[in-house]
C-alpha cells in the first residue's frame, strides 16, 4: 500500500475504482478539473505490491479521495468538499479512507487555508457514516432529501479544521522559537503568535497591508476563473448529476 | 477589406455576434439573414452565420458557407477567424491553424485570435508557434503575471529550461514590493521556477532557491519533498535524513520514504537495522500497515534463527497474526508479491496453516460471535483459500476446501463467495464461477463493487445481455439510450472492453467492433479534455499540475486501457481480411468459415430484435418520465447513433486501413509489449508494407527471440520474402535483406521449424505454434491434426493451451475436433469449453 497525491496519469484507474465501487460517477475532465485546481487535495491508494503484467502497468488505484475546495461559498467561508472517496472492498480494514481524508484535510488547511470541509453521504451507508462520524469527527448538519439520482437522501456532514490549523501553528512557533533561538528574532515574527484563529496562510499579515496600496492583489485573487472557460458548466453539469 | 455596411445594419451585424456569444442562434440567424437581405455577399455576417448554423449541428452546410464568405470577403479577418473555428469544430487543428494564421496577419492587434491561435498550437504541441504566439500576447499585456508564465510553460515544454528560468525571473525582478504570503498565485510560481531548476540537475540552486522560499509557501508538502531529494542527492546525508523523517510524520504509509531514508543512513545491507527503523514508525504510529509490513520485503528466511530481528518467519508471523485477528480482508492481496520467493511463500502457507490450528484448538467449534466478521479462524481459511487459488501456489481442491469451510461457518459472507467464483473460474469454468459470483452479490445488493464483479464474470460466460442487466442495477437508466448509455457517458472503459472481448466470443463482430471503437472515442476525448486547460490552468496559477498533465496527455494511450481494447479490434479487422480473401478466392483454400458466418449472420439478428425492444422500451420509458424532472434525459439532437450494432462497422471495406488506425498509437507509444509488435507485423504483412512489418518482427525477437507466434511469424516472413522478392523494388529487397538476418533465403525452413520444436518440445505454446508452422510448409494435415491434439499429453499442457487447440483444430475443420474436446474434458471436467 502506498498513500500518496494523486498525479494526472492515475486518473484512468481512479475513474475506473469510481465506477466498480460508487453509484456516482463523473468523466475524466471532471477528474481533471479537480486534479488540476486542487492538485494538493486529492490523494490516492496505490497497490504497489502487484506483480506487473505489461512494462505499461499503470499504479492500480485500490482507494482515492477527490477533493476540491469550494468555489464560491455560500457562506462566505473557505472550506473544502469531498466530492467523492472510495476504497475497493478487497482492501478494507485497514484504515485506508481514514488516512487518505486525514492527508487531504491536512492539505486544505496548509495550502487553502480551509476553515472546515464538508460532504454528503448515503443515509443507508452505515460503514461510511461510521468513519466520518466516529473516526474522523464529523458532524451531521442536516438532510437533503433526495440529493442522489435514485432517490435516496444524503446526510450533510461537516468538520471544522481548527484544530489542524492549531496543530500547524503550534508546529510553526516551535520551528520558529528554534530559529529564534538560533539567531535574534524579528519582531514581525511575535505577531504572528498573537494572530489567532487566522488561516496559517494568512500569517503574514501586517507585510500584507504594507503591500497593498502597490499592488491590488486581492481583487486579481478573487476573479472567478472558470467563468466562461468550459470547465465551469462542466461542473455545474456534474453537479446536476448527483443532485 | 470589411465591407460596409449601413449603420442600422452595422448595429444588426453587433446584435449577430451578441446573439452568437450568448448562444441564441434563431436570433442571431434572424438578423444575420436581414443583413444578407440587402447585402447578400456580406462576408463577415455570411461567416457569422456559418458559425451560428455550425452550432446548429449542421456542420456540411456551415462549412460550405463558411468557404462561400471567404470567397466574397478574402480580406476579412472575421472570415478567416471563423474558417479556422469551423475546422476546429471539425478537429482539424492543422487547417484552423492556418486559417487563424491568416486571421491574425490580416488583424495583427485582435486578442481572441492570438489566444484562440496560441491555445490551438500547445494543443497540437506546437512548441515554437506556441512560443511565438505567447510572446506576442505577452508583450501586449505585460502586466499580467500569467502571460509571464505562460511563455515559461512555453519555453519549458519545449526543452529550453534556462530559458523558461529566465521569464520568471525576468518577472520577479520587476516586483517592486514582495507578494502577500497568501499570494497562491505567486507560491506556485516560485515553486514551478523551483522544480525547472531541478530540471536542469543544479540541486545546489534548486535548494538554495527553495530554503529562500520554504518557509511561507503554500505547498507545504512539495517543499517537504522536493528538500529531501535534493538533500539526498547532494549528498548531505545526515539533513536528509531529518529531512525524510519528517516526510515520515506526516504519511508513514509512504514506502518510499522508507527507503530513500534507508538509503541516506547507509544501512541497506544491514536487514537488522533497517528493520528497526520501520519498528520506531511501527511503535510510533500503532494503526500504520507499511512500517509493519513492509520489513517482510527485505527480511531472509533463516533456518537457523541467528538474530530474531531479522528473520523473515518471526516478522511474518506477527504480521500474519495481527492482520488475521483484526480480519483485514486484503491481507493475501498485500502479501502475495512475496510468494515470486518461494521460501517465503512457503513460509506464509504454512505460518496461515498454524494460525488456523491454533484458532480451532482454542475455539469451541460454533461460529464466532460477531456474525459476519472475518477475523480469527474464517480469516485463517479466507487466506488460505486465497493462497491455494494463487498461481503460483495453486492447488484448487484445496482452495474449494477452505472455502468451502468459510462458507459453512460464515453463510453469509460475501468474500467467500466471491473467492468461490474466482476459484471456479481458474477451473475453467466460466459458468460456475458466474453463477457463483452473483450469488456473492445478491447476499450485498446495496455495494457497487459486487455487483461490478457480478457482472464482470457474466461477461466471461459470453452472457452479454445479463451483465448489462446487472450493470443497471447501479446506472443512471433515466436517458433513453439506458445503462449502455450512462457506462458510455461515464467512460466506463473495462465495461466496453469486457463486453467487445465477449461479443468477439459470440461472434457478434459488429458489436464487438462498436465497443471497441467506443474506446477508441473515449481516449479521443481524453486528450481532447486538455484543450480547456490551456487557460484554465493558467488562470487558476497551478502550473505544475498542469506540466504533469501536458506530459501525461503526451503519451496519454500507452494506457494498457487502450492497447487492449485496440488489440481487440485489430484481431477482428485481420480475421474480417482473411475471410474477404478466402471468399474472393485469393488464398481461398481453406473455407472454415460457412458455419461461423450463419451463426454470426444469426447472432446479430438476434441482437438486431433485442437492440429494437431496447429502444422500444427505453422510449416508453421517457415518454413516461415527468419531462420537469428528468436532467438531460432527452438525448441532444444529432447524437443519435446511426449504427447502434456495429453493421457498418463490420461491413468495411477497409478492415486493414481501420486496423492500422488502432494500431498506429501502439506501436508508437507501447513499443515494448511484444503482442503489439505481433498484431504490427499482422497487419503490415497483409497490406504486403514487407519494411514494416519486419521492424515489428525485429522489435518482437529483441524483446523475446524464443516466442512461440514470432517464431511462427519469422517463418511466414520468410516464406512471403521468397515468393514476392522478385516483384519488390530493388532497394526495399536490399534492406529486407539486410535486416531480416534470422533466417536467409537459403535457410530450409522446415528444419529450422524443427530445430525449434526440439528446442522447446516440452512447452505447449511452442509446440502448437510449431505444429501450426509445419502444416504452413505444407505437412500432412492428418499428421499436424494429430501433433496438435498430442499438446493435450505435455507435462504443463493447462486447459487455456487445449482451449487454444480446440479453436486451431476447428479452424481447420479437422475430423480430430470432437475427439479432442472429449479427452480435453475429460481431463478438466470442469471446463465449460469442453462441456
Amino acid at each position: 500500500m502506498d498513500i500518496r497525491r494523486l498525479e494526472p496519469r492515475d486518473i484512468p484507474l481512479i475513474q475506473h475504482a469510481n465506477l466498480e465501487n460508487l453509484p456516482e460517477n463523473y468523466f475524466m475532465k471532471y477528474y481533471l478539473y479537480h486534479a488540476l485546481s486542487w492538485p494538493q487535495l486529492s490523494y490516492v491508494a496505490v497497490d504497489v505490491s502487484r506483480p506487473k503484467k505489461t512494462p505499461y502497468d499503470y499504479p492500480k488505484i485500490v482507494g482515492y479521495v477527490l477533493a476540491k475546495m469550494e468555489e464560491e461559498p455560500s457562506d462566505g467561508v473557505q472550506h473544502g468538499h469531498i466530492t467523492s472517496l472510495s476504497v475497493m472492498r478487497t482492501h478494507r480494514r485497514l484504515g485506508i479512507a481514514e488516512k487518505l481524508m486525514r492527508q487531504s484535510q491536512l492539505a486544505m488547511v496548509e495550502t487553502f487555508g480551509a476553515q472546515y470541509v464538508s460532504l454528503h453521504v448515503r443515509v443507508s451507508n452505515k460503514a461510511a457514516i461510521h468513519l466520518y462520524t466516529k473516526t474522523l469527527g464529523f458532524d451531521q448538519e442536516k438532510t437533503e432529501p433526495k440529493y442522489y439520482a435514485d432517490g435516496e437522501d444524503a446526510h450533510c456532514m461537516r468538520l471544522d479544521l481548527s484544530s489542524i490549523r492549531e496543530q500547524i501553528r503550534d508546529a510553526q512557533l516551535d520551528a520558529e522559537d528554534n530559529e529564534n533561538d538560533a539567531a535574534a528574532a524579528a519582531a514581525a515574527d511575535d505577531d504572528e503568535h498573537a494572530d489567532e484563529g487566522e488561516p496559517v496562510g494568512d500569517a503574514g499579515k501586517a507585510e500584507d497591508k504594507k503591500a497593498l496600496p502597490n499592488r491590488p492583489k486581492e481583487t486579481k485573487r478573487k476573479v472567478k476563473v472558470g467563468r466562461a472557460l468550459g470547465v465551469q458548466a462542466l461542473v455545474e453539469k456534474d453537479e446536476s448529476k448527483h443532485a | 477589406m470589411p465591407q460596409p455596411l449601413s449603420s442600422k445594419e452595422n448595429s444588426l451585424f453587433r446584435q449577430v455576434i451578441r446573439n452568437y456569444e450568448d448562444k441564441q442562434y434563431k436570433r442571431g440567424l434572424k438578423a444575420a439573414e436581414q443583413i444578407l437581405k440587402k447585402n447578400p455577399k456580406h462576408g463577415d455576417t455570411m461567416a457569422m452565420k456559418a458559425l451560428i448554423i455550425n452550432q446548429q449541428g449542421k456542420t456540411e452546410e456551415a462549412f460550405a458557407l463558411g468557404k462561400e464568405a471567404l470567397t466574397a470577403d478574402m480580406k476579412s479577418h472575421i472570415c478567416w477567424h471563423v474558417y479556422g473555428l469551423l475546422y476546429r469544430h471539425q478537429k482539424n487543428f492543422e487547417e484552423a491553424i492556418k486559417a487563424y494564421k491568416f486571421a491574425l496577419k490580416l488583424e495583427p492587434e485582435s486578442h481572441q485570435i492570438q489566444r484562440d491561435l496560441a491555445f490551438l498550437q500547445i494543443q497540437m504541441r506546437d512548441y515554437q508557434g506556441y512560443i511565438q504566439s505567447r510572446t506576442a500576447m505577452l508583450q501586449a499585456r505585460p502586466q499580467l503575471r500569467q502571460n509571464w508564465t505562460a511563455l515559461a510553460v512555453a519555453h519549458h515544454l519545449a526543452g529550453n529550461l534556462s530559458q523558461a528560468e529566465k521569464v520568471l525571473t525576468t518577472y520577479e525582478d520587476s516586483l517592486k514590493v514582495p507578494p502577500s504570503k497568501t499570494d497562491y498565485e505567486n507560491s506556485e510560481a516560485v515553486m514551478y521556477k523551483n522544480t525547472i531548476i531541478a530540471e536542469m540537475q543544479d540541486y545546489q540552486r534548486a535548494l538554495d532557491h527553495l530554503e529562500s522560499i520554504a518557509k511561507t509557501n503554500l505547498d507545504r508538502l512539495a517543499v517537504l519533498e522536493l528538500r529531501a531529494d535534493y538533500l539526498s542527492k547532494l549528498g548531505k546525508k545526515e539533513e536528509a535524513a531529518d529531512a525524510y523523517r519528517a516526510l515520515l510524520d506526516r504519511n508513514p504509509e509512504h514506502p518510499e520514504y522508507y527507503t530513500k531514508l534507508v538509503e541516506v543512513l547507509g544501512i541497506g545491507a544491514d536487514g537488522a537495522a533497517q528493520k528497526a527503523i520501520y519498528d520506531e514508525y511501527a511503535e510510533k504510529n500503532p494503526r500504520c500497515d507499511a512500517a509493519k509490513r513492509l520489513p517482510l520485503d527485505f527480511l531472509v528466511d533463516r533456518e537457523l534463527i541467528t538474530n530474531l530481528g531479522d528473520d523473515f518467519r518471526e516478522a511474518a508471523r506477527g504480521y500474519l497474526t495481527l492482520m488475521l485477528d483484526k480480519g483485514v480482508p486484503s491481507t493475501f492481496a498485500n502479501l502475495k508479491h512475496l510468494y515470486a520467493d518461494q521460501s517465503k511463500r512457503d513460509t506464509l502457507g504454512s505460518l496461515a496453516h498454524e494460525y488456523l490450528e491454533s484458532k480451532k484448538a482454542s475455539s469451541d467449534g460454533s461460529a464466532p460471535a460477531d456474525g459476519d466478521s472475518l477475523n480469527g479462524e474464517p480469516a485463517a481459511l479466507y487466506y488460505l483459500a486465497q493462497h491455494y487459488n494463487y498461481h503460483l501456489s495453486r492447488d484448487l481442491a484445496k482452495a474449494m476446501e477452505y472455502v468451502d469451510k468459510g462458507i459453512e461457518l460464515l453463510p453469509k459472507n460475501v468474500e467467500f463467495h466471491m473467492t468461490k467464483a474466482r476459484i471456479w473460474k481458474h477451473y475453467g469454468n466460466t459458468r460456475k464461477a458466474s453463477e457463483t459470483m452473483d450469488e456473492a452479490r445478491k447476499l450485498d445488493l446495496k455495494d457497487r463493487y459486487i455487483n461490478t464483479k457480478a457482472a464482470k464474470y457474466q461477461l466471461r460466460n459470453d452472457e452479454n445481455e445479463t451483465a448489462l442487466k446487472t450493470m443497471g442495477l447501479f446506472t443512471r437508466n433515466d436517458s433513453p439510450g439506458g445503462p449502455l448509455n450512462d457506462l458510455l457517458d461515464m467512460q466506463s472503459v473495462w465495461y466496453l472492453t469486457e463486453d467487445g472481448e465477449a461479443w468477439v466470443r459470440n461472434g457478434n463482430i459488429g458489436l464487438a467492433l462498436k465497443r471497441f471503437h467506443a474506446v477508441y472515442n473515449i481516449f479521443d476525448v481524453w486528450q481532447e479534455d486538455q484543450f480547456d486547460f490551456h487557460s484554465f490552468s493558467l488562470r487558476k496559477g497551478q502550473i505544475r499540475a498542469y506540466v504533469d498533465m501536458i506530459r501525461w496527455e503526451d503519451r496519454l494511450r500507452e494506457h494498457p486501457f487502450y492497447t487492449r481494447a485496440a488489440l481487440g479490434a485489430i484481431a477482428i479487422y485481420v480475421s474480417i481480411y482473411d475471410r474477404s480473401q478466402a471468399t474472393n478466392g485469393v488464398n481461398g483454400s481453406e473455407d472454415a468459415n460457412g458455419d461461423e458466418a450463419a451463426e454470426r449472420k444469426k447472432a446479430a439478428k438476434k441482437a438486431k430484435k433485442e437492440a429494437q425492444k431496447a429502444e422500444r422500451e427505453a422510449a416508453e420509458r421517457a415518454a413516461k418520465q415527468d419531462p420537469n424532472k428528468s436532467k438531460g434525459a432527452a438525448a441532444e439532437p444529432g447524437k443519435k447513433d446511426d449504427d447502434p450494432l456495429g453493421f457498418k462497422l463490420a461491413a468495411t471495406t477497409e478492415p486493414l486501413a481501420e486496423a492500422t488506425k488502432f494500431l498506429a498509437p501502439i506501436l508508437q507509444f507501447s513499443p515494448k509489449y511484444i503482442d503489439g509488435q505481433i498484431a504490427g507485423f499482422e497487419v503490415f504483412i497483409r497490406r504486403e508494407k514487407y519494411l514494416l512489418a519486419l521492424r515489428c518482427l525485429n522489435a518482437a525477437l529483441a524483446l523475446d527471440a524464443d516466442h512461440p507466434t514470432v517464431h511462427e511469424q519469422v517463418v511466414r516472413f520468410r516464406q512471403a520474402l521468397n515468393s514476392k522478392v522478385e516483384s519488390l523494388p530493388p532497394k526495399v529487397a536490399e534492406v529486407l535483406k539486410s535486416k531480416f538476418t534470422i533466417v536467409d533465403d537459403t535457410t530450409d525452413l522446415k528444419k529450422f521449424n524443427a530445430s525449434f520444436q526440439e528446442k522447446h518440445k516440452d512447452s505447449p505454446p511452442h509446440v502448437i505454434s510449431t505444429v501450426k508452422t509445419e502444416r504452413l510448409l505444407g505437412a500432412d494435415k492428418t499428421k499436424t491434426e494429430k501433433d496438435l491434439a498430442g499438446v493435450l499429453s505435455l507435462k504443463d499442457a493447462s486447459y487455456e493451451h487445449a482451449e487454444e487447440v480446440l479453436a486451431i483444430l476447428r479452424q481447420w475443420r479437422s475430423g480430430e475436433t470432437d475427439t479432442f474436446k472429449a479427452a480435453a474434458h475429460e481431463k478438466w471436467p470442469e471446463v465449460t469449453a469442453f462441456a
